[in-house]
């Protein structure tokens, strides 16, 4: 099994990554535009602020007046969106291959030309949008806070990683219209960024219309070092969180290996051992033959600085979460010291070929063709780098995976946090020895 | 054997996408006096000035031509002799195929009373065959890196399959066994029920739920299927046993309700060889489900409470029983639902997040089932703006039949619709959905044949005609799931309406 995507990649003499796909199959093209900027280029008092730059980059621009962004995609049958990470920003455009020239001036024009109608109302109504992502994704949530509040244990306050991407209430407040104008400059420059153009458009065609739209935006200053702390936790950290839940649920997350490298692939192998299927370890223990979780999940997150093993499970009602943690350790001890089958293993790599090859199936949109060039390009510095991505996984072994387990999860430190109704601290985890947190 | 007598192919040809106007307002750039030999590169970096002095003219949206024609997928239709409706489209630009397997009858197939029953056995159907036990049924499908899952909706039970090609054959074996021969062994119900319970608990802690389950209820009553959920409620899921999970297989799981809808790379020799194989010996047409009870819409407005204490924001939703999927008003509504609510550029959307940022997102739709379903419009708005948010609702929702849409909009909406339908067809999933919209309503399978041109002929007349029927503003049901402690005083000075509060598990009593 392989999988490939075929491309040509050139750069404009401003610093300009360029990344042209053809795929003819439909009359559609999408324009593809990632940044190397995001939360982790955030500055103390102002998380959130990358993630609200990139919603007031829908707000118009030189040539662009306020709504015409989406106004003019809409009318050619085009939908846009936009999302930012830890490590980056991207936006993209899926457009009749018609309407190519038009999404080009548009991502052009807020590349280039952002400031000039810049204005505190946008500013603001922004803010409350966001202010308003934030209550619906997390506030207004169960279980809500608990991605941000391990975060925040896993990472010391001074690691890009510590804080969440949406950022906090408080400073979203603060962001100014001075904070706007330094992040473009900083960061929003073509040497910054990376375009990928995929879908039923020609090489040709597209060198032509990006030298004629991007050709003359000047290169941005060089982008500022970012200090990254040591990440190493002393001991276990138990942290304990009532919320408006009915049933506890304990996440557990471990330092792990950072993204596109082979242990990275590793430990996604192992979470599928642990949790894909009925026959996974986790899943057929506690939720199948005891019965005492609702819901068990295991997933790698390899990111460009660091990455995160996490282990999430839901208890049934009235379950301590002292039985799912100890479940846990347990079920990691036996798998260092029994090994992982050949057949685990495979169940997992096969689930894993699939997936890539049917994540060719799209050109545009979140995990689209063009999306992955500029994640390749930027993450491994290779836009083709998708048949490598599968090789690795591939190329992952029994051995390796009870190996991963051994040298990053087994003995290692942990962030172990129990969300649990309020009143009811007594079903955490920890042994009622966590800190209790809000 | 089993190799089917075709009864139509409907090959759906190019579709000319190149009707609809573009460029909306705008002038055009001429594409051919552009700057293009003259380009400025390099400029300097930390200059004052981001333009150089040999820039191009920035100012002209560049023009766009003419739509390249979509050619709709070629759809081979035919009939097994065991009564399976077979519906082929092959693609093989990536060596994947997707299916589903539909079976007439979903939640509306059983009492309201025995709610969550559809959904349940769906469940239950990989939770064990004659053969193989759960565990082996998931190992294998595992082991083939395939996805197989099973839902039920209001008007429908389905089973999906995606799947690498070379391993199609094991897969539809596994998913014929399952769906043919199921054990139900009655550990596993109980397992599953209580699963089912436990989810019913955690619904109850989702703000956005809570408000989609009042909405539902406060439309269609507790005894109409289309007004409880589909999971069904802790008292129904534990009055369910193992007969009536066996009862409702046997009237619903058979090839007389079943249509299989296949997309990807295989052909239509090597597929009929296939289903001959994995499906040999099945038989049965089955019971057809009788059409739910048609429900009126509701003849007056009432903002309904349903309290979640300490809620950060409060979800709403306004709306009323509305149409059917065979509604003859089809385009003119959605066309008026694209303006009102059914894209960004939308006047919710618009209003309340882009104006006023009162919400991350608003929006609206006609969910059109096999009897009328409900219109709704929707947003998670902040605590303390719930009353100004409610009243933008409503205003937006009478300026449709107050005032023409302007030309402008209207066109955007339509081009949206029309010029869209290109991106509807790019997976191989998103084909298979786009036929089993069709299938489940009986709608032709021409249907994409002639979007264009149904997009394309409403005008502004036929727009301002269905929001008067269908969206009078005085007789909609406004539900809002939210802080009552903090909203419930200023939703009853708007003077919209009385103010019910619903408590769950309490019939619904009007002030």
């Amino acid at each position: 099994m392989d999988v490939h995507i075929p491309y040509t990649q050139f750069t404009l003499p401003n610093g300009l990554n360029v990344i042209v796909h053809r795929d003819d199959a439909l009359p559609v093209a999408s324009v593809n535009v990632w940044y190397h900027v995001g939360s982790k280029n955030e500055k103390p008092g102002r998380t959130g602020f990358a993630h609200l730059f990139e919603h007031i980059m829908f707000e118009g621009s030189a040539n662009v007046p306020e709504g015409d962004f989406d106004n003019l995609l809409e009318s050619n049958g085009g939908v846009n969106n936009g999302s930012t990470s830890n490590d980056r920003t991207n936006y993209w455009e899926n457009i009749p291959a018609n309407a190519l020239e038009m999404a080009l001036w548009l991502e052009a024009d807020r590349m280039g030309f952002l400031l000039e109608t810049m204005t505190q109302e946008k500013l603001d109504i922004q803010r409350d949008v966001v202010k308003n992502e934030r209550r619906q994704g997390v506030d207004n949530q169960p279980y809500g806070l608990a991605f941000e509040t391990v975060y925040e244990n896993l990472y010391p306050a001074d690691h890009p990683y510590h804080w969440p991407v949406i950022g906090s209430m408080d400073d979203l407040s603060a962001a100014t219209l001075d904070d706007v104008k330094d992040f473009f400059r900083t960061y929003y420059a073509p040497n910054n960024a990376s375009l990928a153009i995929a879908g039923d458009v020609s090489e040709t065609q597209v060198r032509r219309l990006v030298e004629k739209y991007f050709g003359d935006i000047p290169s941005g200053p060089p982008m500022p070092e970012i200090t990254v702390p040591d990440a190493t936790l002393d001991g276990d950290r138990n942290v304990v969180l009532e919320d408006a839940v009915q049933l506890p649920r304990l996440y557990v997350a471990w330092h792990a290996p950072k993204g596109y490298t082979d242990d990275d692939a590793v430990m996604d192998v192992l979470s599928a051992v642990l949790t894909d299927g009925k026959s996974s370890r986790l899943f057929k223990r506690l939720v199948y033959d005891e019965q005492v979780a609702q819901d068990v999940s295991a997933f790698q997150n390899g990111q460009e600085l660091g990455g995160a093993f996490w282990i999430i499970a839901t208890a049934k009602p009235e379950v301590s979460l002292d039985r799912l943690s100890t479940a846990i350790r347990e079920e990691l001890d036996r798998l260092v010291a029994e090994g992982v089958t050949a057949e685990e293993r495979e169940r997992a790599v096969n689930g894993v070929e699939t997936s890539f090859v049917r994540s060719l199936e799209r050109v545009g949109g979140f995990g689209g063709k063009a999306d992955r060039l500029n994640e390749y390009h930027f993450m491994t510095g290779t836009p083709g780098w998708v048949r490598h991505d599968l090789a690795r996984f591939q190329r992952v072994t029994s051995d390796a995976v009870a190996q991963g387990a051994r040298t990053w999860l087994v003995g290692k430190p942990a962030v172990w946090l129990s969300v649990v109704p309020r009143g009811r601290t007594d079903l955490a985890a920890s042994d009622g020895q966590g800190e209790v947190s809000r | 054997m089993n190799r089917g007598a075709m009864l139509m192919v409907a090959s759906w040809t190019a579709v000319s996408l190149a009707g609809c106007s573009v460029g909306m307002n705008y002038e055009s750039s001429d594409p051919a006096s552009g700057d293009e030999g003259s380009v400025t590169m390099g400029a300097q970096a930390g200059g004052g000035g981001r333009r150089s002095a040999q820039a191009l003219d920035r100012s002209q949206v560049p023009a766009v031509g003419e739509p390249r024609s979509l050619d709709l997928p070629e759809i081979q239709d035919y009939t097994l002799e065991s009564g399976m409706r077979v519906i082929l489209v092959e693609r093989d630009a990536l060596p994947l195929v997707s299916l589903e397997l539909q079976f007439r009858g979903g939640a509306t197939a059983h009492p309201a009373a025995q709610a969550g029953l559809a959904a349940l056995t769906a469940d239950m159907v990989d939770e064990g065959s004659e053969s193989r036990s759960a565990l082996d049924i998931a190992d294998a499908v595992d082991l083939l890196g395939a996805s197989l899952s099973s839902t039920a909706g209001y008007d429908a039970s389905q089973l999906r399959l995606s799947v690498l090609r070379a391993r199609f054959p094991e897969a539809l074996g596994i998913l014929a066994d399952v769906v043919i021969h199921p054990s139900f062994p009655e550990e596993d119900l109980q397992r599953v029920v209580r699963e089912r319970v436990a989810r019913v608990v955690q619904r109850s802690d989702v703000p956005a739920a809570l408000a989609d389950d009042a909405f539902a209820r406060v439309l269609y009553g507790d005894d109409h299927p289309y007004g409880v959920s589909l999971l069904g409620s802790r008292e129904s899921l534990e009055s369910l046993t193992r007969d009536d999970v066996v009862a409702y297989h046997q009237a619903r799981y058979k090839p007389g309700q079943a249509t299989l809808i296949v997309v990807g790379d295989v052909t239509r020799e090597d597929l009929d060889a296939l289903l001959g194989d994995a499906f040999a010996g099945w038989t049965g047409s089955g019971v057809d489900a009788p059409a739910p009870a048609v429900v009126a819409s509701n003849a007056t407005r009432t903002i309904y409470l349903v309290d979640k204490p300490g809620a950060a924001q409060s979800e709403v939703r306004v709306g009323r029983v509305a149409v059917a999927r065979d509604t003859d008003a089809y385009y003119p509504l959605s066309v008026m639902n694209t303006v009102l609510g059914g894209s960004f550029t939308s006047r919710l959307n618009s209003k309340l997040r882009e104006e006023k940022g009162y919400t991350y997102g608003a929006g609206s739709f006609f969910d059109m089932r096999r009897v009328p379903g409900p219109f709704e419009a929707s947003a998670a708005v902040a605590t303390p703006v719930t009353d100004s948010a409610v009243v933008d609702f409503v205003a937006e929702i009478e300026r449709l039949s107050r005032e023409a849409v302007p030309a402008t909009e209207l066109e955007r909406a339509k081009n949206y619709m029309a010029l869209r339908l290109p991106q509807r067809f790019e997976s191989l999933d998103d084909v298979v959905r786009r036929v089993s919209e069709l299938v489940l309503y009986d709608v032709s399978l021409d249907f994409y044949g002639g979007y264009v041109d149904g997009v394309q002929g409403v005008d502004e007349a036929d727009v301002r005609r269905v929001a008067d029927t269908l969206l009078p503003v005085g007789a909609m049901a406004i539900v809002i799931a939210g802080d009552r402690a903090v909203i419930e005083e200023p939703l009853k000075a708007l003077g919209l309406g009385p103010v019910v509060v619903l408590e769950p598990g309490r019939p619904i009593s009007q002030e």
